[in-house]
C-alpha cells in the first residue's frame, strides 16, 4: 500500500482537531508510514482468526 | 554503625535494623540524605527531595517502633518513587514541563500503602517525559547512569535506576509500559519487576497506555523487590481492574530452591540477531547457573516476539494521546520535541492500523501462554545491548530512521506488557562497550499471571548463587 503523504496526514491531524506543523509534520508522517510498514508486512498465520480481544484475562480462573 | 554505611545496605537489612531499635528511622532519613546532596547532583535522579516530609515522617515511625507499633520491614525504610505517582501536597510532573507546578491534592493508591507499610517518602524521582522513554530534554535535568555518567540509567524510570543503584534511596518504585521498570534494572545492574497487570493499582498515576502501564519495584535484590511489592499490591476500589484476591506472601515465597523449575529459553529472544554476542554469552552463563541451581531448561518459541516494537508503539501512542490531545493543541511548546511527535502520531494513527495491532496483541498473549504452557518461567536476554549513551539529537530525520526506532532493541520486553504478564530483570553480569569498560546487563525472566513469586524466588536463588548485585557503581 502506497505511503500516506504529508498532506494526508495534515488531514488526518485536523480530523482529530490538530493543526501539524513542521518539522513535527514530517516526523508524524515518518512515523505513520514506518508503523504502516511494518504492520503490513506482518500477516502471521491465525491472524484471521484471532478477535482483537480487550486486555482483561479471566485472573481468578488463570490464578486457580 | 556508621551513619555513612547505612544507605549501603540492604532495604531488608535496614528494616531489621530499625526493628531492633539498633539504627532509627531518623537516622537513616539523614543518612540518604547526605548522600542526596553530596551525590545526585552528578546524577539528577531526584526532581523533589521531601526533607522536611520525610524527617517528619521519621521521627513518627521512631516513636511507634519504641512504643511496640512495628508496622513491617518497611517501616521506617526511607523509600523513593518514580514522579508519576500522585503525593499529597507534593510536587508531582510526570518528568514534564507541561505539569511544572501540579501539586495533588491526594496521594496515588501505591503511595497511601507504602506510608502504611510505615515506608518514609524521601523524594520523586526523574523520568523520561510522561513515560514514554523517548524523551531528550528533561526539564529537572538529564538523568545519569552511575555506571557511566555519559550513558542512559534506562527509560523511563530513569532515575528510579539511578537512585536505587547509587546508593540514594533504599528501594524505589518505578512503572512499566514497554520495559521502563526492566531496562533501568538492567542498564544499572538491579532488579526490577514489572507485576502482573491489576496486581497493583493505577489509581493516582500519571498515565502513560492504560492497557500496558503498571506501577513495580526497583530494587536492588529481589528480597527488597518483594517488600516492595508486598507492600503495594493489593485489589483497590479505586481502581475497578485491580484483581479482587488475596495478596501472597512475596517474602515468604522467596523461600525455597529452584530445584525442578522448568525454564523455557526464548530462542527469538536469545537468538535474535540484534542481541550483542557479549549480552548473549552473558545471559546464556545466568541461565546455566540456573540450570546449576536444579531448574532444567528447555527451548521455547514465541515467534512475534521481534516484531513487538511497533505493536507495543501503536498501543502506547494511541492510548496516551487522548489524555494530551488539549495539552499538545494549548501548549505544544512545553513538550520535549520527540515526546510532542510521538503524542501527535497517537492523534493521527488510522483506525484499520490500530484494530490490526489489536489483533496482533492477541496472537502475541497467545504465544506467550502456549510458550508458559510448556515451562514455568521464560527466560532470555533484557535488552540487546548494554546502557548506550546519552542521546541529545531530538527530531527524525529519514523513513529510515523512523522504521529503525520502531523495531529491534526494545521488543525483547514489550511482548510481557501486551500479554499481561510479570516480568523481571535481574543484574547478571557486566558487558563492555565503546569507552566503558564494565556496564551491567540482565536476564529477563517472565511468567503466568500472579506467578510474580515465583519470579522473585529464582531472582533470589540467583543472587545467592552470584556476587553481581553486591558489586558498587562508581560514583
Amino acid at each position: 500500500m502506497a505511503d500516506l503523504t504529508k498532506d494526508e496526514v495534515r488531514s488526518l491531524g485536523k480530523a482529530a482537531g490538530l493543526d501539524l506543523q513542521e518539522p513535527h509534520l514530517t516526523e508524524v508522517t515518518y512515523n505513520i508510514n514506518a508503523l504502516k510498514e511494518l504492520l503490513d508486512d506482518l500477516n502471521p498465520p491465525g491472524l484471521d482468526e484471532v478477535e482483537p480481544l480487550p486486555i482483561i484475562h479471566p485472573y481468578q480462573q488463570i490464578r486457580q | 554503625m556508621n551513619t555513612a554505611d547505612i544507605p549501603f545496605l540492604t532495604a531488608a537489612a535496614l528494616g531489621r535494623l530499625i526493628q531492633r531499635q539498633e539504627v532509627s528511622p531518623v537516622e537513616a532519613v539523614e543518612a540518604y540524605l547526605e548522600r542526596i546532596y553530596s551525590v545526585d547532583r552528578k546524577l539528577n535522579s531526584y526532581i523533589t527531595v521531601c526533607r522536611n516530609h520525610a524527617l517528619a515522617a521519621a521521627r513518627q515511625a521512631e516513636e511507634e517502633i519504641a512504643a511496640g507499633e512495628h508496622r513491617g520491614p518497611l517501616h521506617g525504610v526511607p523509600v523513593a518513587v518514580k514522579d508519576q505517582f500522585n503525593t499529597a501536597g507534593i510536587l508531582t510532573t510526570g518528568g514534564s514541563k507541561v505539569l511544572a507546578t501540579n501539586v495533588p491534592d491526594h496521594d496515588a493508591t501505591v503511595i497511601t500503602n507504602l506510608r502504611n507499610a510505615g515506608a518514609i517518602l524521601l523524594g520523586k524521582l526523574n523520568m523520561s517525559e510522561f513515560a514514554t522513554g523517548n524523551s531528550i530534554y528533561h526539564h529537572w535535568g538529564t538523568p545519569r547512569n552511575p555506571w557511566d555518567r555519559s550513558r542512559n540509567p534506562g527509560t523511563s524510570s530513569s532515575g528510579s535506576g539511578a537512585a536505587t543503584a547509587a546508593f540514594l534511596c533504599a528501594t524505589s518504585l518505578g512503572e512499566d509500559t514497554g520495559g521502563s521498570i526492566r531496562n533501568p534494572a538492567n542498564n544499572c545492574g538491579l532488579v526490577g519487576l514489572r507485576p502482573t497487570w491489576g496486581l497493583v493499582s493505577r489509581h493516582g498515576m500519571l498515565g502513560a497506555s492504560w492497557s500496558n502501564d503498571i506501577g513495580g519495584p526497583i530494587s536492588r535484590t529481589a528480597e527488597d523487590c518483594a517488600l516492595t511489592l508486598q507492600a503495594i499490591a493489593g485489589p483497590d476500589p479505586n481502581d475497578p481492574y485491580t484483581a479482587h484476591a488475596p495478596t501472597p506472601d512475596y517474602q515468604a515465597e522467596l523461600n525455597g530452591d529452584i530445584k525442578g523449575l522448568r525454564v523455557g529459553v526464548v530462542r527469538e529472544g536469545l537468538y535474535a540477531d540484534f542481541v550483542q554476542p557479549q549480552v548473549r554469552d552473558t545471559v546464556s552463563r545466568a541461565i546455566g547457573t540456573l540450570e546449576s541451581l536444579g531448574a532444567s531448561i528447555d527451548e521455547v518459541s514465541i515467534p512475534l516476539l521481534p516484531y513487538t516494537a511497533a505493536i507495543n508503539r501503536i498501543h502506547i501512542e494511541v492510548e496516551a494521546a487522548p489524555s494530551h490531545r488539549e495539552w499538545l493543541a494549548n501548549q505544544p511548546q512545553n513538550y520535549d520535541h520527540n515526546v510532542r511527535t510521538d503524542f501527535l502520531t497517537g492523534c493521527v494513527v488510522p483506525g484499520q492500523l490500530y484494530y490490526k495491532a489489536l489483533k496482533l496483541r492477541e496472537l502475541i498473549r497467545q504465544q506467550v501462554f502456549e510458550a508458559l504452557d510448556k515451562v514455568d518461567v521464560l527466560a532470555l536476554p533484557n535488552t540487546s545491548e548494554p546502557a548506550p549513551l546519552i542521546n541529545d539529537k531530538p527530531g527524525i530525520f529519514s523513513q529510515e530512521e523512523a522504521t529503525a526506532r520502531m523495531s529491534g532493541r526494545r521488543s525483547l520486553t514489550g511482548s510481557f506488557n501486551l500479554a499481561s504478564v510479570p516480568a523481571l530483570a535481574v543484574h547478571c553480569g557486566f558487558v563492555s562497550a565503546e569507552g566503558s569498560p564494565k556496564l551491567p546487563t540482565a536476564l529477563q525472566l517472565a511468567g503466568r499471571p500472579f506467578s510474580d513469586g515465583t519470579l522473585l524466588r529464582v531472582a533470589h536463588n540467583f543472587q545467592k548463587a552470584t556476587p553481581w548485585h553486591i558489586q558498587r557503581p562508581p560514583i
